[in-house]
């Protein structure tokens, strides 16, 4: 009986953490919707796919990404670890950055990009945690 | 060994921090960034855009006639996993086009395709939602709603595949918007060509990234008639792609466009 009930606990716990890692991953796409409601407001439409995962602090993450000159587009970084410095740049083709208008906060950053031209573009960033080894991110992105 | 490893990968990530942190923001020329030698991870994950990112630059660059652009088919009957996902990709980038022209019967009549195809998959339950409050937002005219409702369906339908270990299948409902998508810009620069829209068909990261997907498909899928045909279509514009070194010609455009539109008649082929 007393094993059993210790089983049930044990369960319940372990899918109680699960659900607070997910719930903490779901809360960097939220801080990454935080972020960009000030450009929402200024006429940017938010793409519903985004990227996210969980990365060891400080180390540094690449995404590849199409971007059509003609557009403004905002990135935003949003984590849901607390005490974590955000970087994020945006380099072209030929590896010179394009970013303009970095804002940081507490749970997030965002950068503006006009593209030069069409083409594949770089996002290079980094989230330093003073606490944990590891720190889960979101990327989230909109255009106008 | 290990000390001359550390030792490279304390000069890398030294190197890389100075990039990632030593140019003032906006300034061109003053760093460089090499993506070969970048000391991080690379996020694999590559987020393909919807055809309005696009057709908004056309529309900066001009009035493009939507209305003209919108195509009337008939989905076939089918029952072909394979086929209902690159059809159902292409009816969401023609629920794209159909908010561009802002045609609320052609919205009306794509938000009940769409029912139709997620019902043949088996995933009206997370679709319905969505394609209810498509109709629901076309009879208020609001595009804005709309536009965005087509983008949560496909990434609602994609996620829904890949829990089910469809991941194939989630790249097919890619694969159909992008080809649809790329098929309009096509024609809307044919009708006025210029070296700036002609441009927006700059792609090649995208099409690299589906041919890589489609290769590492299930061969049932990767010998399926129409993927194909898709493989072969490409090749042919990545071809054209890589050719535009000084820009797209008209030709070339057309070239693409042709492609484009011989792939979406083999899917929406009865």
């Amino acid at each position: 009986m007393n094993s059993t009930l210790g089983k049930t606990v044990l369960v319940a716990l372990v899918l109680s953490l699960a659900s607070l890692v997910h719930a903490t991953v779901d809360e960097s796409h939220d801080f990454a919707m935080e972020a960009a409601v000030p450009f929402v407001a200024q006429g940017f439409i938010v793409r519903e796919d985004y990227w996210n995962g969980e990365v060891k602090s400080g180390q540094k993450l690449m995404i590849t990404h199409q971007l059509f000159k003609g557009n403004e587009y905002a990135f935003w970084l949003g984590t849901a670890n607390e005490n974590v410095a955000l970087d994020m740049k945006v380099f072209d083709e030929k590896g010179q950055p394009v970013q303009i208008d970095a804002k940081a906060d507490k749970f997030f950053m965002s950068v503006r990009v006009n593209p030069p031209k069409t083409g594949t573009y770089r996002i290079v960033f980094e989230l330093k945690s003073k606490k944990e080894p590891s720190v889960l991110w979101a990327l989230a992105y909109g255009y106008r | 060994m290990k000390k001359s490893v550390f030792v490279s990968a304390l000069v890398g990530l030294a190197l890389g921090t100075f990039n990632l942190a030593a140019a003032p923001q906006g300034t061109k020329g003053v760093e460089d960034f090499d993506p070969l030698a970048f000391p991080g991870k690379v996020v694999d994950d590559v987020v393909v855009p919807v055809p309005s990112e696009v057709f908004s630059v056309l529309d900066k660059l001009g009035e493009p006639n939507w209305r003209a652009e919108l195509r009337k088919a008939d989905m076939p009957t089918t029952s072909d996993r394979t086929k209902l996902s690159l059809l159902f990709g292409y009816t969401v980038a023609e629920g794209f086009v159909a908010v561009q022209a802002e045609d609320k019967e052609a919205v009306k009549d794509l938000g009940r395709d769409v029912i139709d195809l997620a019902k043949s998959l088996g995933l009206s339950k997370s679709v319905l939602p969505h394609a209810q409050s498509i109709l629901d937002a076309a009879d208020k005219s609001n595009w804005s709603a709309i536009r965005k409702e087509f983008d949560q369906t496909q990434k609602t339908v994609r996620d829904t595949m890949e829990q089910m270990k469809d991941v194939d299948l989630s790249q097919c409902v890619s694969l159909g918007g992008w080809l649809r998508g790329t098929a309009s810009v096509t024609s809307v620069v044919k009708k006025s060509f210029s070296a700036d829209r002609a441009e927006l068909l700059n792609q090649p990261m995208l099409v690299e990234h589906f041919v890589s997907k489609i290769e590492k498909m299930p061969a049932s899928t990767r010998d399926h008639d129409v993927v194909k045909s898709i493989r072969k279509g490409l090749g042919s514009v990545l071809q054209q792609m890589e050719g535009a070194v000084d820009g797209f010609s008209k030709d070339a455009v057309s070239d693409i466009g042709k492609t484009c539109d011989s792939l979406l008649t083999e899917i929406l082929s009865k």
